[in-house]
């Protein structure tokens, strides 16, 4: 477990309706009663933020989550998480935690990252796949994902070992301080350089990420990565 | 003549864009500005624009002209992109809250109910 800058305290438990689980969820009517059943089995609030879906991830949805937000048309996940993240911060959520519907996480993960967040007493728990060997990831998914980080340690400075991983938890006041604007692929780089900016505490996690064809299926492909690099500039040449 | 007064309008239409758009993308503005003073340079001087040519392997000043014309047009179409990104960005403020607003809770909790948006947007201030 890597801890990142000078330790400030926060609230050192949480009680569980305080926990609030961000799924953004674009299409995924096969996988969401798996996935937010499993997060309810352990005791989360969670809010599926419904990103547009034209399948009955909605109405599925709805039967088992705390809640369910709408956008009216499909914005992106960068967008969704944000909706969701200030759902949960209307309904005075402690933590939040942000977790794929395409079924690659674990919820058996997240009690590590809130461990994480009282022990090592950081605003931010953020994922890695890298800190235990992964298993069954492609060859050019990994190398992929090293160029993120090293994009990402480049830019940011902040000492990473997987920049696009989906399952992070934040305190209440490490939500607060993000700024987030990307609402395609470049949201999980945006996010990490809005840590950085916000100088507060963080902490990475290992977790373990479950590859699947469905899960391969939805997952970035490689030439987002150039769009994910256009985003980022964009972002750096517009107010 | 005619095509140097013509140039000239353009280019000064390029000016007035840069402008325009300074307080938005000071970047982009200043780009637009210096390309097109350029532009402007070798119109009106086209023996400089040969001899700056030759310096830079192209062959002839119209030729530079062309391609300074070139990099005008790329910057503007940069410049539309980001606004493009700026009414994305309005059209997803929207939606948000839309959907926050419609947002369905289960009864259990509904039954406690979270704060308001002012509070978490004092918060966030």
């Amino acid at each position: 477990m890597y801890q990142g800058r000078s330790v400030v305290p926060v609230m050192q438990s949480y009680e569980s309706t305080s926990i609030w689980v961000v799924c953004p969820a674009y299409n995924e009517a096969s996988t969401i009663v798996q996935v937010v059943t499993g997060l309810r089995q352990g005791g989360y609030q969670v809010v599926v933020v419904d990103d547009g879906s034209v399948d009955q991830t909605h109405q599925l949805a709805s039967a088992i989550a705390s809640a369910v937000v709408s956008h009216p048309v499909n914005l992106g996940q960068g967008a969704a998480l944000k909706t969701g993240i200030d759902f949960a911060l209307q309904q005075g959520a402690e933590v939040i935690v942000t977790f794929d519907t395409d079924g690659q996480h674990r919820p058996s993960d997240i009690p590590r990252l809130l461990d994480a967040l009282t022990r090592n007493r950081v605003d931010f728990a953020l994922g890695s796949r890298f800190l235990n060997p992964p298993r069954g990831m492609p060859r050019l998914r990994r190398m992929l994902l090293w160029a993120a980080t090293l994009f990402t340690v480049a830019t940011t400075s902040l000492r990473l070992t997987d920049t696009h991983n989906g399952l992070r938890a934040f305190t209440r006041r490490g939500a607060l301080s993000l700024r987030l604007r990307q609402n395609r692929m470049a949201h999980a780089s945006e996010l990490l350089s809005e840590i950085a900016r916000s100088r507060l505490p963080y902490v990475e996690v290992p977790v373990t990420i479950d590859y699947t064809a469905y899960s391969m299926a939805k997952g970035q492909r490689t030439g987002d990565f150039v769009m994910i690099l256009l985003d980022l500039l964009a972002r750096k040449l517009y107010r | 003549m005619i095509a140097q007064v013509v140039f000239s309008l353009l280019l000064g239409t390029v000016l007035v864009y840069a402008w325009a758009e300074y307080r938005r993308s000071p970047i982009v503005a200043g780009l637009s500005f210096v390309v097109s003073l350029l532009g402007f340079y070798f119109v009106w001087v086209p023996s400089h624009a040969t001899r700056v040519a030759e310096l830079f392997g192209i062959g002839r000043g119209a030729d530079l002209v062309l391609y300074l014309w070139v990099c005008i047009s790329l910057i503007v179409l940069l410049n539309l992109h980001l606004k493009l990104r700026t009414q994305h960005e309005l059209l997803t403020a929207l939606a948000r809250s839309i959907a926050l607003a419609n947002a369905t809770v289960s009864a259990e909790q509904a039954r406690h109910p979270g704060r308001s948006r002012s509070s978490v947007k004092e918060e966030q201030t």
